[in-house]
């Protein structure tokens, strides 16, 4: 029963040799496993609780709530009355809900298609050699560090029809004539909320695709040139390939954070004009907390979890390295 | 590196393409520097200022007259939550990394899914499980809550720097009698000193800026942080922009000040977390 690890004082090799060595001496290693076996249970507890109580039991106890018919009155208490399928019913039918989903995929497809596109072409602008490379790069991150919130009413101010920057710098360069909508016409404003969201989320790609493409070796790079690869060769056939580990997983990250969305389009447009911003996390919002309906919230709630939840093996599948050991991947 | 490298002219394209983004970058935050001091007047009046225009510091005087409890509050919570998320990913990521463990794959595992878990997700349950046991409107409660973005990072972090200390550290304190507690508190931890850093910086950033849970969790009583106060500013019909503007600088503040002291930390967490996973 005693497999010894090697980080424990003694290797697995010393255990099977001591055997020999009577009983009194393997007693003493049974101690020393079990002693190291119990320092680090209880180093975990904390993490086992908080894990147990912040993300399992709310995860259980959402899944319980999308069976129940709650109302303002249940709130204090920890049931409601089943209500079978009922709240998935209400989804299914609720225009708002499907447009929520509907907005949910376009915003996110949209945003990973802006942020990939942008984020790499200033990831490889980067790895070039310029003044001002350095400061650039720790600068790019300034949108990641804000309280989305407050990005959420920065864009709100800069997108307003009068006095707003975005319109004033496109009247005064002269590209329209008008002033635009961009938060309060309907088939303007998910178009807004993707830009900002855009904005928010390229210094993420653009930081992980730079340490990517660092960490290339220079003597691929310069094969390629021997070669005589022109650089749009290089990059897609050379470079692409090499830091494609690194692409998916940002892709897939992307997409993590990109469903979450909330603080931001809060900020923004609240989830209007008309629900035209609406997403599953701001839908689900209004649902629980400004209709007490959360039952129905709830049930939003899974069809949201489920969507994050698909990402979940080929993220373990993609960081597996991490699993067992310090997979590096420089930075 | 190569040719292209060599030409001054492309040197001087990169440069200007690098502001280009730059300014698209920064503009927001320079806006809202910009706005804080602009007069209620030149914010209403339909025309936006590129540089200030009659600057004033009235919303200032507004903003720490009615936001300075806010700030008080997110600096508790930001505090609390690095906190937190040390008490917890500190010991947990040590066992995870130099003990032998069965559950270690299963737990590693389940910290990529917990940050995978969308916040309203938890919000939505927590704020009625908080209800039963009375942590509804209190700091325990949104720190909690807020742990959740920062305990699963924290630990994996942690975890990738700990593999990087040698065993043998360890071993030498074993060897000299240490129990696995001191070995711990006396040569571990001091030795992950910057990782330690790090984390708390991010679990501070994650205090400091959340808004859903202090909009849920706190259901409108007592306990306000800025980022609340921000949004409260929001009317449906005209919006004091110049009071959004100067809280928002507030809010902008630990961001601008870590970034000048601890760049080195954050740019290590932010690769360390993302692709590490």
């Amino acid at each position: 029963m005693a497999r010894v690890g090697t980080e424990l004082h003694e290797a697995p090799g010393d255990l099977a040799r001591s055997r020999g060595h009577g009983a009194a001496r393997e007693v003493r290693h049974l101690t020393a496993w079990r002693r190291h076996q119990l320092a680090g249970w209880l180093f975990l507890t904390p993490a086992i609780a908080y894990i147990l109580f912040a993300f399992v039991l709310p995860i259980i106890y959402n899944v319980m709530m999308s069976f129940e018919q709650t109302s303002p009155a249940t709130i204090g208490s920890l049931t409601a009355p089943f209500a079978g399928l009922a709240n998935y019913r209400f989804i299914l039918g609720d225009p708002t809900s499907r447009a929520a989903i509907v907005h949910t995929f376009e915003f996110t497809a949209g945003s990973l298609f802006g942020q990939f596109v942008i984020g790499f072409a200033l990831a490889l602008l980067f790895t070039l050699r310029f003044p001002g490379r350095t400061i650039g790069r720790s600068l790019i991150i300034v949108p990641w560090l804000l309280p989305l919130i407050v990005t959420g009413v920065i864009f709100k101010f800069l997108f307003q029809v009068e006095g707003g920057a975005v319109n004033q710098l496109l009247m005064n360069v002269g590209l329209v004539h008008h002033a635009i909508d961009w938060l309060d016409d309907p088939h303007l404003a998910l178009w807004t909320i993707l830009i900002a969201n855009i904005w928010l989320g390229v210094p993420f790609f653009t930081l992980l695709l730079y340490s990517a493409l660092q960490d290339v070796p220079l003597e691929v790079k310069e094969a390629a040139l021997m070669d005589g690869a022109g650089p749009w060769q290089r990059l897609r056939m050379v470079i692409v390939p090499i830091i494609m580990p690194v692409i998916e997983v940002t892709l897939l990250l992307g997409f993590v954070f990109t469903v979450k969305v909330f603080d931001l389009v809060v900020g923004l447009t609240g989830g209007g004009p008309a629900n035209a911003t609406q997403l599953i996390t701001t839908w689900s919002y209004n649902l629980s907390f400004q209709q007490f309906s959360f039952g129905e919230g709830a049930a939003l709630n899974n069809v949201l979890l489920v969507l994050a939840l698909i990402c979940a093996p080929l993220y373990l599948l993609l960081s597996r390295g991490s699993l067992r050991s310090s997979a590096g991947t420089g930075s | 590196m190569n040719r292209l490298q060599r030409s001054p002219a492309l040197r001087l394209l990169c440069t200007l393409a690098a502001l280009a983004a730059l300014v698209v970058v920064l503009f927001p935050v320079y806006a809202v520097i910009v706005g804080s001091f602009e007069s209620t007047q030149t914010l209403f009046s339909g025309t936006f200022y590129w540089l200030p225009h009659l600057p004033t510091l009235a919303n200032y005087r507004t903003v720490i007259q009615a936001q300075s409890g806010n700030v008080l509050t997110s600096l508790i919570v930001g505090l609390g939550t690095a906190v937190l998320a040390l008490v917890v990913a500190v010991p947990a990521a040590y066992a995870l990394s130099k003990y032998r463990l069965r559950v270690t794959v299963v737990l590693v595992s389940s910290l990529l899914v917990c940050q995978i878990v969308p916040s309203i997700v938890l919000a939505t349950s927590l704020f009625i499980v908080f209800h039963w046991v009375h942590l509804v409107n209190s700091y325990p409660g949104l720190i909690i809550a807020d742990g959740t973005y920062a305990v699963p990072f924290s630990i994996l972090v942690l975890r990738a720097f700990f593999f990087s200390l040698p065993n043998e550290v360890m071993q030498a304190a074993r060897v000299d009698g240490a129990s696995e507690w001191q070995t711990f508190r006396r040569i571990v931890v001091p030795l992950a000193r910057s990782a330690v850093v790090t984390v708390a910086v991010f679990a501070f950033l994650n205090g400091w800026g959340d808004f859903i849970f202090a909009l849920t969790v706190l259901s409108g009583s007592g306990i306000e942080p800025i980022t609340l106060g921000i949004y409260t500013y929001l009317g449906n019909y005209s919006t004091d922009w110049g009071a959004v503007m100067a809280s928002a600088a507030f809010a902008m503040v630990p961001a601008g000040v870590l970034l000048v002291v601890a760049q080195r930390y954050i740019a290590t967490g932010l690769t360390a977390g993302s692709v590490k996973g």
